[in-house]
């Protein structure tokens, strides 16, 4: 993995994410209003937020899952449009991890892992199985490689997913609420995993109802309600002095 | 540590109700006294069926009718004077068959897969069997049961080039099977300037061979086609979108014979005059197109199926959308349709008998006309229908049985 530690070690980091005014509707229903804001290279943003607010549309829309109407996403210095290229381009540079997880059902563990880097990357296939031999032993599973993966508890699937998004050697990740879906036993396995990936310098960004893991890894906590952002904050600030109502109302909620 | 008082077993025995033999009959079929009386009903019923049918199978019936006809159910007039003048083209069906076993000899050679073994030995040994059916000599020459006994042979040499040379990647044997299906055809119909090869046309092509020639020809191409036919129906691009459920809809609307006789007059309008297209191929290009829209909707039930986060998490990683459908998608609603398809298959195996409507001379009707044409069997009608019945039988419970292995093999249900 490339390890961008400019973040941490002071200097100035870039952009990568730019988002402008970004508008987003379902039909009828706005689900993003107006939504400004930037991630650095290397940072470590925890989305949070209400039930239906927006949080999984806004990261859904930096890698196009989600088309947005107006406003710019520009990411890693290119502008997501319509043209396919870009659109593609994009992708390949960030990872996204699902709440369902999503694992391809018909291919053995090592077989998930490795499609996109001989399909997307081009790479010879042994190349891409020591990748992902080493990214299953990373995320600590690597006895499994030949299973399928139903055969495999939640937890080690969402570590398979993470494993399979890392292959592509993404700039940045998103993850949409990984822990949801999880036993509570579970949630930890995946954590400790993101935890590491967090303190590699990866830019990471996070939408989970996990607060103790926000507080502990998040350089900064955006709030959404109703597709808006209402309040942007570092970590500690955000939970021991939040600014808008609508977040110590959020936080007396859920802590 | 104190002692523990009587520990509770980790593992008690289930209680007699719900196993053995009793316990079974006593939970399945005479759970009270209406389930009581329709087991003894119905097991009445089945064994008068039994008894009354084995006595017919080995006391009444005369099955000297389908030693009358013999290889005319595998070829129909294929080898007579009016087809063949010279009367020696009986080779060419066997070294067409011969080719199909090395064929499979292959399969099995690559994929060292007990389905494929299973099959290939069926298919191998049942052909070299014939070879000892108990005709005179002057009915079933010595050449034509050395040429049958050859098929051994035949597959043990398809088996070693698959397993010792580089022909055995999944790719070359594919080929050779499409290679070999042509050559097959090429050898039927013969070619007039090649001596011992001189045409036969296909008018007199019959029985079984015409069965299995369309069914093999409709199976292979149906299921691309309907593919594409789904993708189609699914696409955003409203003309193809269109033009694929027009097409659906109009062969899933129309029954087969009336397509088959519309095949007739129909489909030389859309080649130029005198194009070499016979009625064979006429009925193989139509039982090919009618089973594609059946297995379209199949494939799109399948793709329907399919959770959208499946090609959600393919776009993600970077997946062009041909890559998504190729990799993600197809593999997956294919996985899910098998029973479906594999229906579809044998459905389309059936109704190649349909083809008598144009003329041509199936296992069927090959049986059926006989029966007509002489009298005296007319009595025997019933054996003719019953030994049809089982050859469909075995055909497509070889369907049936290949299909459920493949499901096995693939986990499905189960991952």
């Amino acid at each position: 993995m490339s390890v961008n530690a400019n973040n941490q070690n002071g200097e100035v980091a870039e952009d990568i994410i730019i988002c402008r005014g970004l508008n987003k509707w379902f039909g009828n229903f706005q689900a993003l209003k107006d939504v400004n804001t930037t991630i650095k290279q290397g940072e470590r943003v925890v989305i949070v937020g209400p039930s239906g607010s927006g949080k999984s549309t806004f990261i859904r829309t930096i890698n196009r899952l989600e088309e947005h109407q107006s406003g710019d996403i520009i990411v890693d210095g290119i502008e997501l449009t319509e043209d396919v290229h870009n659109i593609d381009a994009i992708r390949s540079e960030v990872g996204m991890v699902f709440q369902q997880f999503n694992l391809f059902p018909h291919l053995s563990v090592i077989d998930n892992i490795t499609l996109a880097p001989i399909k997307v990357r081009k790479w010879p296939r042994h190349q891409a199985e020591e990748t992902a031999r080493e990214l299953l032993e990373r995320v600590g599973i690597e006895e499994q490689a030949e299973k399928y993966p139903n055969e495999l508890s939640g937890g080690q699937q969402q570590r398979v997913a993470i494993a399979r998004a890392l292959a592509m050697q993404p700039r940045i990740m998103l993850f949409d609420e990984p822990t949801s879906a999880l036993d509570p036993e579970m949630i930890n396995e995946v954590l400790d995993v993101m935890r590491e990936l967090a303190y590699s310098g990866m830019t990471m960004l996070i939408v989970t109802h996990e607060i103790g893991f926000a507080r502990e890894v998040a350089d900064r906590i955006i709030m959404f309600d109703e597709g808006r952002i209402v309040e942007e904050n570092t970590a500690d600030e955000f939970f021991d002095n939040p600014k808008s109502e609508r977040t110590k109302l959020f936080l007396s909620q859920i802590l | 540590m104190t002692a523990n008082a009587a520990p509770a077993p980790d593992h008690m025995p289930p209680p007699r109700s719900e196993v053995g033999v009793i316990g079974w009959l006593s939970k399945n079929l005479f759970s009270g006294w209406f389930n009581t009386i329709l087991t003894l009903i119905s097991g009445a019923g089945i064994a008068l069926a039994l008894i009354f049918g084995l006595i017919w199978v080995f006391r009444d019936a005369e099955w000297g009718v389908i030693a009358q006809l013999g290889g005319r159910f595998i070829i129909g007039q294929y080898n007579t004077d009016l087809a063949c003048p010279g009367n020696n083209c009986f080779w060419r069906p066997q070294a067409s068959l011969m080719l199909v076993v090395a064929l499979l000899g292959m399969v099995w050679g690559m994929t060292r897969d007990d389905v494929a073994r299973n099959v290939a030995l069926a298919v191998g040994i049942a052909a070299a069997a014939f070879a000892f059916l108990p005709y005179g000599f002057d009915k079933m020459g010595i050449d034509v049961r050395l040429l049958l006994l050859a098929n051994l042979p035949a597959l043990a040499i398809g088996w070693a080039l698959a397993r010792y040379t580089p022909l055995g990647t999944g790719m070359r044997v594919s080929i050779a099977g499409v290679v070999i299906f042509i050559l097959t055809l090429l050898l039927l119909r013969g070619v007039s300037w090649l001596p011992g090869m001189q045409p036969v046309s296909v008018i007199y092509w019959g029985g079984l061979m015409i069965n299995l020639i369309l069914a093999v020809a409709g199976i292979t191409l149906s299921l691309p086609i309907g593919i594409a036919l789904a993708l189609g129906r699914r696409s955003r691009l409203p003309v193809v979108k269109i033009l694929c459920v027009g097409f659906i809809e109009i062969f899933r609307g129309v029954p087969l014979i009336t397509l088959l006789f519309m095949s007739q007059v129909l489909i030389p309008l859309v080649f130029p005059e005198n194009f070499p297209l016979n009625s064979l191929a006429r009925a193989g290009i139509i039982i090919t197109l009618f089973s594609a829209a059946y297995m379209a909707e199949n494939i799109r039930g399948g793709l329907q199926a399919l959770h959208p986060g499946q090609a959600e998490a393919a776009r993600a990683l970077g997946l062009a959308g041909w890559q998504t459908i190729l990799f993600i998608s197809l593999p997956q609603a294919i996985r899910n349709v098998i029973p479906a398809i594999v229906g579809q298959f044998i459905g389309l195996f059936k109704d190649t008998s349909l083809v008598y409507i144009i003329a041509m001379l199936d296992i069927v009707e090959t049986g059926r006309t006989f029966i007509l044409g002489n009298p005296e069997f007319l009595a025997n009608a019933r054996e003719m229908f019953v030994f049809l019945a089982v050859v469909f039988w075995i055909f497509t419970y070889g369907m049936s049985y290949i299909s459920g292995r493949i499901e096995d093999k693939m986990g499905v249900g189960r991952r």
